[in-house]
């Protein structure tokens, strides 16, 4: 039994307060180290806010919720005091997962729909109340070509609360997802898929990238993401209609989870912290800056329509089965072009880094499903272009159900036979990765370029002769975007430049390993 | 309020030795205890108890009795099953059940209790669900009172033919929703409310007879897993599930397992629920019994005044708990005129700790298994597509 000892003639007024000392102002701040999911990013000037008026300073470390999850269930995220994604659904289907948390509480909730196009709503007949299902979206893919974005289920939340929900839905057993109907529903869901012409890592990279992609003569006519970030964007001038699937839809519900085993500071600061953000004012402010809805009733959020809640599955199994499916059966295969830099400069570490941080993605078994989602997958085509003073010749890979050591095996040989030597000709080297793209089959294949250099353009083309090349490009390879890793003494501008350009993005290989960040573009791919 | 410096080094101490003989004085006296206001020490009681009562004791009037009587209890929330291994530190467990109680007494060492006081089990509903319902013969409303029953067996016989709402007569709400009728529950591994549900249910399936220690009827735990695993994902304790019920509606839970108390407490305090909500009875349903088990003095005294003291007793009422004796309860329901009967009729006794357990046991080697399942029960399901053999 511990003892608190709050001073003389306090006994009664303090108790309201908890006796806890360095309230607001009182200069003994909190900091709880958080590891939280990228889409919860917008929440920091909101936390800033709370900090000033509760003494609880947060300090937000951002991955994805599946490996997040994962890594508190298997006791690896012990330097952080809690942990907030939109779900601890699954986080909960680990066992020893429940052990692992001290306190949650939801804090807003936003259920994944889908945000379709005016005009395209129009054309298929989806007006309000028209009591849209997964079904008829299905249909629309299969019979009128209807595309969508949705990010990718192993990295981000949304992406994993929409493969479930649609799963759930399309099995239409009116219970809980179990293992036969996932092997049952497989065909359609295959077929669902292939209207997604968008995959990203992150909700809000996807939304952008979506925006972008709406002036294209081809744009992808649906977003299926949060209905925040869907409101989001017509707040800021899309012209979005929200459906909302009449079969259902899963909800995050963004639970602040302290994690067990606080120390007595971090378990107050985590009290006060919730209690701040449950509070009518801040849920109001919530709602209306993040346009989440609030957790709190009575407090007024827009009127948004209640929903069908799909039942999540009860066996781990039965999700990481689903989520292995979509990666090696049910999702658009993905194309790679790697446009790597061998140029002198990559000699000794560098070009030792690099073959480890590809190599990586070939260990196609074992592992925690994360690592097993991020290696190549069957079906996958991986083409390796190095260069330096012009590009190297390029080496295709496909690997092929069936015998997916083996051509994994083919994809490590010739990693391993890379070697560093000559000038850096970027410009060059991308717009022989985009001919590639050019001469490569129609087919169902979502295609994207990996660019990974480690110093400035000195050699071939320069930026205004690439430039015009890309505009050049046939309207299908001009849609293929560039992801490119800023590494060693690359020019950040050059690289931000050309993935802004290509609707790519930029990542940088500076601050953390080449593997590292290889893994995190696999979410894009 | 300014932070407060704390005396320091041997003066802390006697402040201390001194509230201490204190309070244990008024204990010993009860009535009348008043605190003296110029003895500055609150005793820091800690206490892990089921989601259900964290309201009540965080709530500001019960915290400011508990400090006026000498104490400064802290509380954390926890499901049923983990409140006597999360115990730890605490000086004291408050369970939602006798079997439960059993439990924390027989992992700590422990063989006393308080009782502090109790509450029916209730399904909670949406008017226009409840209506489709009394059309399918599930649920009925009481010409006397106007209040609601839940037969629970007729409801058995609607999820053995796994009924969606949309397949329910009238046209309810529920016309769209695909879903299973099934009542939400929190998950009985870890959580007193679903192992209520466990326990009332095994009454109906073992032929209107509790559940006997030994090992239970493989059908009747097939049978209860199959409610359980249906829903899906079960929440695991049963505060979140309630404000899922209040805040996100009829879709995402049409009915729900709950406690009296919470219905109660929820319209005499707010955030009240919305106006179609509806409350039933389950007939049969079961008493969930709160007590406190104290796992040191400091646990123990605080339990004796939550028993016992009349003003704690009082707020206890508010948060819709019924208190053994006195008309608090009938008082304060007339008070608000909620649809709540004063004496509540078919109750059914759980089983003991160890026929309960075993159930709980067979449930949770459900949960575990690989997900896969057996293909028994799925042949007996509407064929909604292709059967497994003619997929491969």
């Amino acid at each position: 039994m511990r003892r608190a000892v709050c001073a003389a003639a306090l006994a009664v007024a303090v108790a309201a307060s908890g006796c806890t000392p360095g309230g607001p102002g009182g200069g003994q701040g909190t900091t709880l180290r958080v590891l939280a999911g990228s889409e919860l990013a917008d929440m920091e000037p909101l936390l800033e806010e709370a900090a000033e008026r509760t003494g609880v300073t947060v300090e937000m470390e951002y991955t994805g919720t599946l490996d997040g999850l994962a890594r508190v269930a298997a006791g690896e995220a012990q330097e952080y005091d809690a942990v907030w994604f939109g779900s601890n659904r699954y986080l909960h289907l680990y066992e020893e997962g429940r052990g692992r948390v001290r306190e949650e509480t939801p804090v807003m909730l936003s259920p994944v729909v889908l945000g379709v196009r005016e005009s395209r709503a129009d054309d298929l007949g989806w007006s309000e109340g028209a009591g849209v299902t997964w079904s008829d979206v299905n249909e629309a893919v299969r019979d009128a070509e209807f595309t969508y974005g949705m990010t990718n289920p192993g990295a981000s939340n949304s992406g994993f609360s929409a493969l479930i929900g649609v799963a759930s839905a399309l099995a239409d057993s009116g219970s809980a997802l179990t293992g036969e109907d996932v092997e049952r529903v497989g065909p359609e869901l295959a077929g669902f898929f292939k209207g997604q012409e968008l995959t990203a890592g992150s909700s809000g990279w996807l939304a952008q990238a979506f925006t972008e992609r709406s002036d294209d003569e081809r744009p992808v006519d649906a977003l299926i993401n949060y209905e925040s970030v869907l409101l989001s964007l017509n707040r800021d001038g899309a012209d979005l209609r929200l459906v909302y699937p009449a079969d259902g839809v899963i909800t995050a519900d963004y639970p602040l989870t302290l994690l067990s085993g606080p120390d007595e500071e971090a378990e107050q600061g985590y009290a006060r912290l919730v209690e701040d953000l449950l509070s009518e004012e801040v849920q109001a402010d919530i709602a209306e800056r993040t346009l989440r809805r609030p957790v709190a009733s009575g407090v007024s959020g827009a009127d948004l329509p209640s929903l069908v809640e799909l039942p999540f599955p009860a066996h781990r199994e039965v999700v990481d089965g689903l989520v292995a499916d979509y990666f090696s059966d049910l999702r658009r295969p993905a194309r790679t072009v790697y446009v790597l830099d061998v140029s002198g400069s990559m000699k000794g570490d560098r070009l030792d880094e690099l073959k480890e941080a590809l190599g990586s993605l070939t260990g196609a078994t074992g592992g925690s499903l994360e690592q097993r989602i991020q290696a190549f997958q069957e079906r996958e085509e991986i083409t390796l272009l190095p260069f330096s003073t012009e590009p190297h010749e390029p080496r295709t890979f496909v690997v092929e159900p069936g015998r997916i050591d083996e051509s994994l095996g083919e994809v490590t040989d010739a990693i391993g036979e890379l070697e560093a030597l000559g000038d850096t000709a970027t410009y060059d080297a991308v717009l022989e990765a985009y001919g590639l793209v050019e001469q490569a089959p129609e087919d169902d294949y979502l295609t994207s370029i990996v660019l990974m250099t480690d110093g400035e353009v000195n050699w071939g083309m320069g930026p205004t002769p690439f430039a015009q090349g890309l505009g050049e490009l046939s309207p299908e390879a001009a849609r293929v975007p560039v992801f490119t890793v800023l590494f060693g003494e690359a020019g950040e501008e050059e690289m931000a430049d050309l993935a802004e350009r290509t609707g790519g993005r930029l990542f940088d290989a500076r601050e953390q390993s080449l593997e590292e960040v290889f893994r995190e573009i696999r979410g894009y791919q | 309020m300014s932070p407060i410096p704390l005396p320091s080094g041997w003066r802390a101490r006697m402040l201390l030795g001194a509230a201490t003989a204190v309070v244990v004085a008024l204990i010993v006296a009860i009535g009348a205890v008043l605190v003296d206001r110029f003895v500055g020490g609150a005793t820091v009681v800690e206490g892990v108890v089921g989601s259900e009562k964290v309201d009540f004791f965080r709530d500001e009037e019960v915290m400011a009795r508990l400090a006026e009587l000498g104490y400064e209890v802290r509380v954390r929330p926890r499901g049923s099953r983990l409140l006597a291994q999360d115990a730890g530190d605490a000086d004291f467990v408050s369970p939602g059940s006798d079997a439960g109680t059993d439990h924390v007494q027989r992992q700590h060492g422990v063989s006393t209790e308080h009782r502090l006081f109790s509450t029916p089990m209730v399904v909670l509903s949406y008017e226009p669900l409840a209506e489709s319902l009394r059309e399918a013969g599930v649920a009925h409303r009481s010409e006397e009172d106007g209040t609601w029953s839940f037969d629970l067996a007729a409801y058995l016989e609607l999820t053995a033919e796994q009924t969606r709402w949309r397949d329910l007569p009238g046209d309810s709400v529920g016309s769209e929703n695909r879903n299973e009728v099934l009542v939400r529950t929190t998950d009985p591994r870890t959580s007193n409310s679903g192992g209520l549900y466990a326990a009332v249910i095994s009454y109906l399936l073992n032929g209107e007879e509790v559940v006997p220690p030994g090992g239970p009827d493989p059908e009747i735990t097939d049978r209860l897993s199959d409610l359980f695993l249906a829903q899906g994902q079960p929440p695991e304790s049963s505060q979140q599930p309630f404000e899922q019920f209040r805040d996100l509606g009829p879709g995402h839970t049409p009915l729900l397992w709950a406690y009296e108390a919470q219905y109660v407490h929820a319209m005499v305090n707010g955030p009240a629920l919305p106006d179609d909500v509806v409350l039933m009875y389950p007939a049969p349903t079961v008493y969930s019994a709160h007590t406190l088990v104290p796992l040191t003095e400091a646990g123990d005294a605080v339990g004796a005044l939550l028993a016992v003291d009349p003003e704690l007793r009082s707020l206890a009422t508010r948060h819709g708990f019924r208190a053994e004796g006195g008309d608090a309860f009938a008082e304060l329901v007339a008070e608000h005129d909620l649809p709540v009967r004063d004496r509540v009729d078919d109750i059914v006794n759980i089983p003991t700790y160890e026929a309960l357990e075993a159930l709980l046991n067979g449930i949770e080697d459900a949960y575990d298994d690989s997900g896969m399942g057996p293909p028994a029960p799925e042949e007996q399901r509407p064929a909604a597509g292709p059967s497994r053999e003619e997929d491969e």
